[in-house]
């Protein structure tokens, strides 16, 4: 504790110092969206599911998350299109096909019922999350979509044609409150493999059997529905998916929280991947990967037990010192002041094992009021990943809700758990309306919040995140999911951006997209480090392409790719443009 | 002449224990602060140097489930029901946030049962500052006023001024800020300025104003950081 804290006051003065030196330095030029989604086509609304009975608004309330967007080219034609949720009976998932290859214009064709890929949103089944991965190595991204419910799984036949394969997958016995979903090769066989994590317990909350369903402890619950792992198994060359399920014997069937979002990445750098759990109601968790798809629980000694009520996970190296750090949404409000979690990866300390510092009151960081997804980028190409965080949770009347949850927090002995003792929430808005927040990443380990000069400060009930680049113009744009409202689409608009480079890695066997790959590019005494995902960030899927801001740097001095299989390869990547990388082309590093 | 006596009783054994707390926080050292209070449950300084060394040990349920025996030994101990609130209170910064509310009103209650055994200006104090750090939509905050008013009232009538009073005029400037008073919290902060003229807190406030005041309250009181429950100031030389 004593050297964290020496590690914290040590990067609060250099904060300082950075603060004081941006003082003097002009402004950086600004960063600027604008948002597209009605004349793109893309401005697709979204339904909760509506429950019947007295308690149907308290179940509406926390179901209220599955609205999430999937980016990926799924039709290979050289562009970046978005599926995307949504979670009422009977109402269409949407799959958003970019037009701007070969037309140039960043319009969208739904084409979601012509592909086979709308359904979902059955009697008994909410759509919570979905997940563009490579489920069967043919080369086009197959579609997971996540439910209360079980799982479903699209096969992508090629010409815009999916078939539903969940039938005889293994998935169509995971029946669980889903709400995200990522794919990574766990146990290093090339395969990608599926993280499931649960919200509830997996009771069907539509026939609720019990009416205490809910969490058991406020913060610190053990009641939810944890994770589940599911190993790829699929013989190449079939066109059949399978899955195992390995949840006990991967070492992450103990882990009972109310999992709102997963994660992975290579946190300690011995090249397998890791993972991170963000637990609503509760602890957070980390966990090591053994090397073979096991994993051990390293929670106690990497970060610590927290309470709060983690929403989201992402992955970046905010402060370029070659280390994966980690991005956690918590709830921060005028009633509840948790703070967010920006995990700074100390490295390997002298016993060898990695440790994190949360870093984000001294970053700027902390208050995205009542989080949700929140992703890095680098949206000016400045050469720093910013961060931006969507945030609200019901929008609806001038009454706030919030009274009578204390009024019921409060009450000797309440079993939280009993869905029978919430207050009805009728028209009552709980932490809506709530602004956007853009994190600029200043450099020097401090960030400003920039959202209403960037003209992305929306108050919408915001859910999900996919950030890409829609447009191949080197500049980030996103789309952000909404509870029970429409999406939005932003285009990067930014007039002075700095340099960048993109890559499209290609990797061989049944992990083209090769999730997990590592990518460093150095200039000088420049590091960036990349690393391609299977998912991360609640309820929105990014693009598996690798953008990586250079500011004013005119030339790297390299481009090295870690393959997920462990090959590491140089290539050379002009600047200004995505080249696509394969493995086994690339020269030897030297 | 027999309280005197149990007082003495009360120092030495505390004296002995905190030796003890000091080298290690051995639950034996705790149980002999414990012995102390209970000796004299009247005394601030023993509970309070208690709950000093239960932070220090993180066994704040101990001290919770002490206080409740103590009440129950002493249900007419004013300093008794204001120390079991203050135990709720050092727990609030090691509690997830759900659970600091619970913590909260728990310590509300057991201010509320000093101040109606004794309308002391500490634990009127206590109870209105408290007030303070629950958000304005709980609508606590002319409770708040009424509490640190009669509060000030009762310092105005301490036979002998001291630092530690300053904290009236601080928490009635937040309370008359917060329920937006801006005149009287600059009046009442301005006031104490002149009798506690190198009090930090004070100065703060006055050097600021509008929205940059209203963030450095709510900074104040955020509940993350330990509130500073120690009763030493009141018998601490100025």
């Amino acid at each position: 504790m004593g050297r964290a804290l020496t590690t914290a006051g040590r990067r609060s003065a250099v904060a300082l110092l950075a603060v004081a030196l941006a003082g003097a330095a002009p402004a950086p030029p600004p960063i600027r969206f604008e948002e597209i989604g009605e004349a793109a086509g893309a401005r697709l609304p979204h339904h909760l599911r509506q429950f019947a009975g007295p308690h149907a608004d308290v179940l509406e309330i926390f179901t209220a998350g599955g609205s999430a967007v999937a980016v990926a080219d799924y039709d290979g034609d050289g562009d970046e299109d978005l599926f995307v949720t949504d979670s009422d009976a009977g109402r269409p998932n949407r799959l958003l096909r970019n037009e701007w290859v070969p037309s140039g214009a960043l319009r969208f064709t739904e084409v979601a019922a012509a592909g086979g890929v709308a359904g979902g949103n059955d009697r008994l089944s909410i759509v919570a999350d979905a997940l563009w991965f490579e489920a069967d190595g043919d080369g086009r991204p197959d579609l997971l979509v996540a439910r209360f419910g079980t799982p479903l799984l699209y096969r992508n036949l090629g010409g815009g044609r999916f078939a539903d394969v969940t039938a005889g997958s293994g998935l169509e016995t995971e029946f669980g409150n889903t709400i995200a979903a990522i794919a990574f090769d766990a146990d290093g066989d090339g395969r990608l493999d599926v993280l499931f994590g649960h919200y509830f317990k997996p009771v069907n909350l539509i026939e609720l059997p019990t009416p205490q369903v809910l969490p058991n402890n406020l913060d610190e619950a053990v009641n939810g529905g944890g994770v589940s792992l599911w190993r790829n198994s699929t013989e190449p060359g079939t066109g059949r998916p399978r899955f195992v399920e390995v949840s006990e014997k991967a070492g992450l069937a103990a882990h009972t929280g109310w999992t709102l979002d997963v994660g992975h990445a290579d946190l300690d750098d011995d090249g397998d991947q890791d993972l991170y759990l963000a637990g609503d109601y509760g602890t957070d968790r980390l966990y090591w990967n053994r090397g073979d798809g096991t994993f051990e629980d390293a929670t106690k000694e990497a970060i610590g037990f927290d309470t709060k009520k983690g929403m989201n996970v992402d992955v970046g190296d905010y402060d370029r010192d070659g280390r994966l750090d980690i991005y956690v949404t918590n709830i921060t409000d005028d009633y509840m002041r948790e703070c967010n979690m920006l995990w700074h990866n100390e490295g390997r300390g002298s016993d060898g094992r990695v440790r994190f510092t949360d870093v984000a009151k001294e970053t700027g960081t902390c208050n995205s009021l009542w989080g949700w997804a929140a992703k890095f980028a680098d949206f000016d190409n400045d050469g720093w990943e910013d961060l931006f965080a969507t945030d609200g949770l019901r929008s609806a009347g001038p009454e706030e809700y919030i009274p009578l949850v204390l009024e019921l927090i409060l009450r000797p002995n309440v079993d939280f758990t009993d869905v029978r003792l919430w207050p009805a929430i009728g028209d009552r808005s709980w932490s809506g309306f709530q602004k956007k927040k853009l994190f600029r990443n200043l450099g020097g380990g401090t960030f400003k919040e920039v959202a209403a000069e960037a003209g992305v400060d929306n108050d919408r009930d915001g859910r999900g995140l996919g950030v890409t680049d829609l447009d191949d113009d080197g500049l980030l744009d996103f789309y952000q999911t909404n509870a029970g409202q429409p999406a939005l689409l932003y285009r990067n608009t930014s007039t002075s951006p700095g340099r960048w480079l993109g890559l499209k890695l290609a990797g061989t066997g049944p992990n083209p997209d090769a999730i997990g790959a590592r990518v460093t590019v150095r200039a000088g005494s420049t590091i960036w480090v990349r690393e391609v995902n299977g998912g991360n960030g609640y309820a929105g899927q990014s693009t598996t392409r690798v953008h990586v801001g250079l500011g004013a740097v005119e030339k790297v001095d390299s481009v090295e790719v870690r393959w997920p299989g462990g090959r590491v390869e140089r290539f050379a990547a002009p600047l200004g443009r995505y080249t696509t990388v394969r493995e086994g082309e690339g020269s030897a590093p030297r | 002449m027999r309280h005197d006596a149990l007082r003495g009783a009360a120092a030495l054994l505390l004296w002995g224990a905190l030796a003890p707390v000091a080298a290690a926080d051995t639950p034996p050292a705790l149980a002999q602060l414990e012995q102390a209070v209970a000796a004299a449950p009247d005394s601030p300084r023993p509970s309070s140097d208690y709950r000093m060394a239960v932070i220090k040990a993180g066994e704040y349920d101990r001290a919770i489930a002490f206080f409740e025996r103590l009440v129950a030994a002493h249900p007419k101990s004013a300093n008794a029901w204001l120390n079991y609130g203050y135990a709720y209170v050092d727990k609030i910064p090691a509690a997830g946030a759900i659970s600091r509310v619970i913590l909260a009103n728990h310590s509300l209650e057991k201010f509320t049962k000093s101040i109606e055994l004794q309308r002391a200006w500490l634990a009127l104090y206590t109870r209105g500052n408290s007030y303070l750090y629950w958000p304005p939509i709980f609508g606590k905050g002319a409770l708040a006023v009424a509490d640190l008013e009669e509060a000030l009232a009762l310092v105005k009538r301490e036979p002998k001024r001291r630092p530690v009073h300053a904290r009236v005029y601080v928490a009635l400037g937040d309370a008359y800020w917060r329920t937006e008073q801006p005149e009287k919290a600059r009046a009442v902060w301005r006031e104490g300025t002149a009798l506690f003229p190198n009090t930090p807190q004070l100065q703060a406030r006055l050097a600021r104003d509008g929205e940059e005041l209203s963030t450095y309250i709510y900074d104040q009181l955020d509940s993350n950081e330990r509130v500073d429950t120690s009763l030493a100031p009141l018998w601490a030389e100025p």
